[in-house]
């Protein structure tokens, strides 16, 4: 919502108020200012008279103008067309510097002296006001010969730009805000008093008559004119520009101008189009569902309050019988309708939809006193009129209550004046509790919060004294908090191996999950409106998106990328979970002078150790897991607890060389499997132990995880830990490799004997040949 | 005796040194033969020579020993020397990864909350019109609904707009009092440079009995609180509206690029705006069939308070993993 402030000053006296006072008073009653401009015309443009103006001898398109500038006649070249229809112009003097550091100098135009300019709106810095010069008129104030131009108020205007919130329909238009703005200032509204000359006797009775049909929940009223000359008034047209409000022809700037300044919904209709068959004119207003009245005539339907209006029934500036309709329809039944039903809106629907002005009259007489102005126009006596009878909403008010909202005693006296500028009827009951009728144009104000809100605008946030409270204390280090915190200190570990925190969109590309073999949402379960391809889907790994982002940090040549990421992954039926992603690329650490710039790539062994770093311990076991990333080869299962949770590989050649990336490793684990669980500590032996390796020969497609297995069901107590340490091949054991495991052996109870060790060794080796087919190297 | 002592003075490394000792204090050596001679001193100038000789063998132990440490300290000083290494070289290894400046920030944001006795609450992404319009005082024809643009799926359910629909399931779930935040990503269908269809909220929410909560309490904590985070700021409350709460606010921080003067960043105003805040709506609470209650909530977006705290200049910058940019958060 664009206002000017000389408009403003239409409707409350705002000369002693300044801009910044303005600025400060608006943000305050909730009203944010967006931008505030003052337009600065330069000096030395003066209004001038044209008193002769003739062809330019040598040049077509220009004209030899005679202007009166108040301290002279000055002879003035001008270029525009519509120059020879003016009287009064802007004319920059010379001297004058104009926007661009444009000085106006005497010149000579194709050998004719010329001693000004003649200001065009583009030229002094206002908005474009169509082709040619302003010609100027007594809208903009009493024209006097010589007066800089800059000394009109009603052009140097400043202009404001609100950012209306949704529930201020009230608002969405001059009057509304001087409203607002005269409780704030404690100023009172000027009165707007216009006596229509009616210089045609003539009743609408006799030509047009109205039939309602159905339950009527609009106000309507319709005023007939005939309209012989149309005039521009520069006024208008300069502020529809300064609002940005663009229009088609005059009379409906002239309509745009008075919705814009009142806040009432108006239309013009072609008064032929509801003409019947006898000569009369007849309007069918009909209620044809809840909240939605046609406007219709004999014949056809010409539009729905509030909503549209058939293009063909617009007045325009060659109709001669003009039906001037002014509406009111409540917003929420409006709003309510129209979302049930799918309707062509026009613009005029964002101010209906929020709540426009119910004061019907206000807006027409406002629109006929502009139009008496410009226009050779014969209004009709009296006007056909539906008028609702609406109950009005009356609040209870418990001062007591509004002072518990606020937390700060504000008295009654106050918030009875407050309620009663914005245009409450106030009635009191008892010593702290009134009533408050509603005004109709304050359709959001439905309970005792909302005129809570209206004296803690009014009054000022910065008038109310800030105040801890007080509260019962409790143990709320709930499920989720402990969760929040367990993930901090991942990321902290992760960051502490040399990992960078990712953040990327739970989106991903459909197909490209797809391509990868990750699942997919189902269709049913889909996204319907997508913003872009690349992110048409749920994500359900975090794994595309991390290689993204290699890619790029590739392409930035970085050399080292450890990349991790705690987000929402989803699955088929769109179930959220929670899970721990990392990639590793390139170097496994920095280029510096003990790897003589040339440090490692990073491999599985180093890349476990740094995952580990972080989740803590797990076991690898043959990869169960498919997807299009993983290395066959270079992957494993993630278990923790005996349970599968993750994986972690190598990438895929192919996957790597599609991205354009150097060598890489992924890992994605169950947030779920990570948690902290609760520890017993064992007890700790006081004898020694011994490490004691077993090199063993087994076949080579036998993983250590099999051994491991077979070793797990051995019950030795004093068997501690075992774990491999050495791995060969080599031709003459053919098919088979030799595997070295180290194991810690130690009693509870005593210091061990020769035979102790022996007895445990030879059982592990017996289990080993069984299980696994080892034999002793 | 000088000669001798001016030996051991010359002795330039412990090996010379351990010559000169053999050649002094040896069983051959020179000592050992002048003590020799004691046995054929007559017997009246015995003691006068023996003394004499003992003394000179304490004078040169004493010069010998002193050399000794003198040289060993050399010794260990060389060998020390020869382990040196430019440790300015090495300071590139400093491998330390990097948060992410939205989480480090929204961790900044939760550990104050924590602080003050707020729960942490989680809810789904996947919303329903409900828990994330409905209950919120947003029907299906509000108007409001136009600031919002949603992601819907095909079975009419929605990525949530906003952390709000978690206070919702909250409270349907614990009576009062509740004093709770809700840290989360959220998501709208907009994408322009200022725009990114996914971000992260911090939402709040204290419920108590009725009359107990006021806008004066929000003003107190939501004040405390930007201080908190932008140090010593003008925090500046102006009437709002949300449908959610009534009466509602949005608050402003004196800017912290030009302390208040006016620039690009605040637009000339002096001013930021990072909060929006409000009494709930007494809609809100019907709709979770609480009765007799009153509460404030507040809600911010943790993508403005980072760029504004670390003067990020571009908002996609931070979905996109740029090493560049987090390397300078380690």
């Amino acid at each position: 919502m664009i206002v000017t402030r000389s408009w403003l000053n239409e409707f409350i006296d705002l000369s002693d108020v300044s801009n910044e006072k303005l600025y400060e008073t608006f943000n305050s009653i909730g009203l944010e200012v967006d931008s505030i401009k003052t337009i600065e015309i330069p000096q030395k443009v003066v209004i001038g008279k044209i008193l002769s103006c003739e062809k330019h001898p040598d040049a077509d398109k220009l004209n030899v103008c005679q202007i009166d500038v108040g301290s002279g006649t000055r002879q003035i070249v001008c270029g525009a067309a519509n120059v020879v229809n003016a009287e009064y112009v802007a004319v920059a003097t010379i001297g004058a510097v104009l926007p661009g550091d444009f000085e106006i100098k005497h010149a000579k135009l194709r050998g004719v002296e010329s001693e000004g300019m003649v200001c065009s709106a583009t030229e002094l810095g206002l908005p474009p006001l169509g082709e040619g010069i302003m010609i100027l008129d007594e809208s903009i104030g009493e024209l006097v010969v010589g007066k800089e131009f800059g000394e009109y108020e009603k052009i140097a205007d400043t202009i404001i730009e609100i950012e209306l919130t949704a529930n201020r329909g009230d608002c969405l238009s001059i009057y509304g805000i001087a409203r607002d703005l005269s409780v704030a200032l404690e100023k009172d509204i000027k009165p707007f008093d216009y006596k229509q000359e009616e210089r045609m006797k003539l009743g609408i009775a006799r030509e047009a008559e109205i039939h309602t049909s159905g339950e009527m929940e609009a106000d309507l009223r319709y005023k007939l004119a005939s309209i012989e000359e149309m005039q521009s008034s520069f006024i208008v047209a300069l502020r529809l520009a300064l609002v940005d409000i663009q229009t088609e022809g005059l009379l409906s700037s002239m309509l745009s101008y008075a919705i814009h300044a009142t806040g009432v919904i108006l239309r013009a209709y072609d008064s032929e189009c509801f003409r019947n068959e006898e000569g009369k004119i007849v309007v069918r207003p009909t209620a044809i569902r809840k909240g939605i009245i046609e406007v219709r005539g004999d014949k056809s339907s010409y539009g729905i309050v509030g909503v549209n209006q058939l293009k063909e029934t617009i007045a325009n500036d060659d109709t001669k019988q003009v039906l001037f309709e002014a509406s009111y329809i409540n917003p929420e039944r409006l709003v309510d309708a129209v979302y049930q039903s799918d309707m062509n809106k026009d613009e005029l629907y964002y101010k209906t939809s929020r709540g426009s002005s119910p004061d019907l009259s206000f807006g027409l007489v406002y629109l006929a006193c502009l139009m008496d102005k410009n226009t050779q126009i014969n209004c009709y006596e009296g006007s056909l009129d539906v008028h609702v009878q609406r109950e009005k909403n009356i609040l209870r008010v418990n001062v007591h209550e509004i002072n518990d909202i606020i937390g700060q005693e504000i008295e009654i006296n106050r918030i009875v004046s407050i309620l009663k500028h914005l245009g409450f009827d106030i009635n009191a009951i008892g010593d702290h509790v009134i009533t408050a009728a509603v005004p109709m144009f304050r359709h959001d104000i439905v309970n005792i919060q909302d005129i809570a809100e209206e004296i803690v605008r009014i009054v000022g946030i910065n008038h109310i004294k800030a105040k801890p409270l007080a509260f019962v204390e409790k143990n709320r280090l709930n499920d989720t908090t402990n969760r929040y915190k367990y993930k901090k200190t991942l990321k902290n570990r992760a960051v502490g191996v040399g990992f960078f925190e990712n953040v990327s969109y739970v989106f991903s590309e459909k197909s490209v999950l797809e391509r990868y073999g990750f699942i997919t949402v189902e269709e049913s379960l889909e996204l319907t409106n997508p913003i872009v391809e690349e992110l048409n889907t749920l994500r359900s790994t975090i794994l595309v998106n991390l290689l993204a982002a290699v890619k790029r940090n590739v392409s930035y040549t970085k050399k080292l990328i450890p990349l991790f990421e705690i987000g929402a992954v989803f699955d088929a039926q769109r179930q959220q979970k929670e899970v721990i992603s990392f990639v590793f690329t390139g170097y496994t650490g920095s280029e510096n002078v003990s790897n003589s710039g040339k440090p490692k790539l990073i491999d599985f062994a180093a890349f476990i150790q740094k995952i580990g770093s972080v989740v803590g311990a797990f076991e690898l076991v043959p990869c169960t897991f498919h997807n299009g990333l993983l290395h066959p080869y270079q992957s494993a299962d993630i278990l923790v607890d005996g349970k599968v949770c993750g994986f972690v590989s190598k990438l895929h050649p192919t996957v790597q060389q599609s991205y354009g990336i150097p060598d890489t490793f992924v890992a994605e684990v169950d947030l779920d499997a990570l948690l902290p669980k609760h520890t017993n500590a064992r007890a700790i032996s006081r004898y020694q132990g011994v490490y004691k390796d077993l090199s063993i020969v087994i076949d080579q497609n036998i993983s250590y995880y099999e051994v491991a297995k077979a070793l797990g069901t051995l019950d030795l107590p004093m068997l501690k830990d075992s774990y491999p340490v050495d791995i060969y091949v080599d031709e003459k054991l053919g098919d088979k490799k030799s595997l070295t495991i180290r194991f810690f052996i130690q009693s509870m109870e005593k210091t061990l004997e020769e035979g102790d060790i022996e007895t445990v060794m030879s059982e592990i080796l017996e289990t080993l040949k069984v299980a696994c087919k080892a034999e002793l190297r | 005796m000088e000669n001798l002592q001016e030996k051991i003075l010359q002795a330039d490394s412990l090996e010379a040194l351990e010559k000169v000792r053999v050649e002094l204090f040896g069983k051959k050596g020179l000592l050992a033969v002048e003590f020799a001679k004691l046995k054929d001193v007559p017997g009246p100038e015995k003691k006068a020579f023996a003394e004499g000789l003992n003394e000179t063998k304490a004078k040169l132990q004493a010069a010998f020993d002193e050399r000794y440490e003198a040289l060993k300290a050399n010794e260990i000083e060389s060998m020390l020397k020869s382990e040196a290494i430019d440790v300015s070289l090495y300071s590139t290894l400093a491998a330390k990864g990097a948060l992410h400046p939205v989480m480090e920030t929204m961790d900044k944001i939760i550990d104050y909350f924590v602080a003050l006795n707020f729960a942490v609450e989680s809810g789904p992404m996947v919303e329903d019109d409900f828990h994330n319009f409905e209950a919120l005082n947003l029907p299906k024809s509000h108007p409001a609904r136009d600031m919002q643009d949603t992601f819907y799926f095909n079975d009419g359910s929605l990525l949530r707009t906003h952390t709000s629909p978690v206070q919702i399931r909250t409270m349907m779930t614990t009576k009062p009092p509740i004093r709770m935040i809700a840290p989360g990503t959220v998501f709208r269908r907009d994408y322009d440079l200022t725009h990114t269809p996914m971000f992260h909220q911090v939402e709040g929410l204290v419920v108590e009995e009725k009359g107990k909560v006021s806008f004066a309490n929000l003003k107190a904590i939501l004040t405390d609180f930007l201080q908190y985070m932008f140090g010593n700021v003008d925090v500046r409350f102006r009437p709002s509206f949300f449908p959610f709460t009534e009466p509602s606010a949005e608050v402003d921080i004196s800017c912290i690029f030009c302390a208040g003067n006016g620039c690009r960043v605040c637009s000339g105003t002096g001013w930021l705006e990072v909060l929006g805040c409000g009494i709930v709506d007494p809609n809100v609470f019907k709709a979770v069939g609480y009765e007799e209650v009153s509460g404030y909530a507040f809600g911010l977006g943790v993508e403005r308070f980072a760029m504004l705290m670390h003067k990020i200049p571009d908002l996609r910058s931070l979905f996109e993993g740029d090493i560049r940019l987090l390397e300078q958060f380690r």
